[in-house]
């Protein structure tokens, strides 16, 4: 059964990655598409790490006692001053244990 | 379609994509090693534990069946849970489209089974004519190969490192994502985009709406475009995320 599971699932997410890069496929995007899709990368990112910082157990924290916040905004000053992914990600980690 | 790469050339690639997709692979390390102590403690052998890995190879949707899996809920309900939460990838898919179509299905195959957030957030900035593959495949296989070991780790720590959930450990996560899209904010279309996005996945999250990330996603999405619609807002350069390093 679990194997089952396991295969089963290994098939439904494969085809969600790859159904839309198969040439196949019957889709044509059109320059509107394309520009709607270019804003994907961007939102997507901020929809999952959202709820990471602003939501602790089922409630939004929006004071200075939540660290991930603290962090956030550590990280975000980060990566404008520095422009370096790493350097950004690891400082504010550290940040963010230190006051977690 | 394929044009010859030296060696060279493609090490060069496989090594900048690598490096592009570190700071992703470094904070995915302790998920992974939740994800194979998980599925050892909801009582998974070591072998299943390891093929979740290695052949789902999704970190969102192995944690949440391994736990359905734990409070023995049915087949049918973690199938359609896992396609919930494997919907975004759609997403990526279709705007990967005129990059990766055109490859040759081996290469097709490879990259959409690495086709993670983490390779999409790396890769969706190469414009058409310029997307590397070799580049895709360093990131996504590097990050495949780590996510892995990680797992094994935990695999073989099996229930000695608990609670390690609560360590605030999803912060990693948020840190990284935040350092690729600050940067990629570079038009007040795509600022109002990621606003957009952040409120309504907050709203979701609070009210537990199900498939909250594609609904927050595709409003932030929708924003954006009008805005740039409504404000006539000048085609920039289409760059979205740039590599580490790259705008120096």
């Amino acid at each position: 059964m679990i194997w089952l599971t396991i295969i089963l699932m290994t098939v439904i997410i494969f085809i969600s990655r790859y159904i839309f890069i198969e040439p196949k496929l019957p889709l044509r995007l059109g320059p509107g598409m394309v520009k709607f899709l270019s804003y994907s990368a961007p939102a997507v990112l901020t929809a999952i790490l959202a709820p990471i910082v602003f939501i602790q157990d089922n409630t939004l924290h929006l004071n200075l006692d939540n660290s991930y916040l603290i962090g956030a905004v550590f990280a975000v000053l980060l990566i404008l001053i520095t422009r370096n992914t790493l350097l950004t990600a690891v400082l504010s980690m550290l940040l963010f244990f230190l006051v977690h | 379609m394929s044009h010859p790469q030296s060696p060279a050339s493609i090490r060069k690639s496989l090594w900048q994509g690598m490096l592009a997709a570190m700071p992703l692979s470094i904070a995915v390390i302790p998920w992974g090693i939740l994800a194979g102590s998980y599925a050892i403690e909801a009582g998974l052998d070591m072998i299943q534990s390891q093929a979740m890995s290695a052949i789902v190879f999704a970190g969102a949707a192995q944690l949440v069946a391994v736990g359905m899996i734990k409070s023995g809920i049915g087949l049918t309900s973690i199938l359609l849970t896992t396609l919930l939460i494997t919907s975004r990838h759609f997403l990526y898919g279709m705007a990967m489209r005129q990059q990766m179509s055109p490859l040759p299905l081996r290469w097709r195959l490879t990259l959409g089974f690495l086709l993670t957030d983490e390779l999409f957030a790396i890769c969706s900035e190469t414009k058409q004519h310029k997307f590397d593959r070799w580049f895709a495949f360093g990131g996504g296989f590097s990050f495949y190969l780590i996510w892995n070991i990680a797992s094994a780790v935990g695999i073989f720590a099996g229930q000695q490192i608990p609670n390690l959930d609560e360590l605030g450990l999803d912060f990693a996560i948020a840190a990284t994502f935040i350092a690729l899209v600050v940067p990629a904010i570079k038009t007040p279309s795509i600022l109002v985009s990621v606003l957009v996005s952040l409120i309504m996945a907050v709203v979701c999250e609070l009210f537990h709406i199900p498939g909250g990330l594609l609904i927050a996603a595709l409003s932030g999405m929708s924003a954006g475009m009008l805005t740039a619609k409504l404000t006539n807002e000048p085609h920039p350069n289409k760059t979205i995320l740039t590599r580490p390093g790259e705008d120096q």
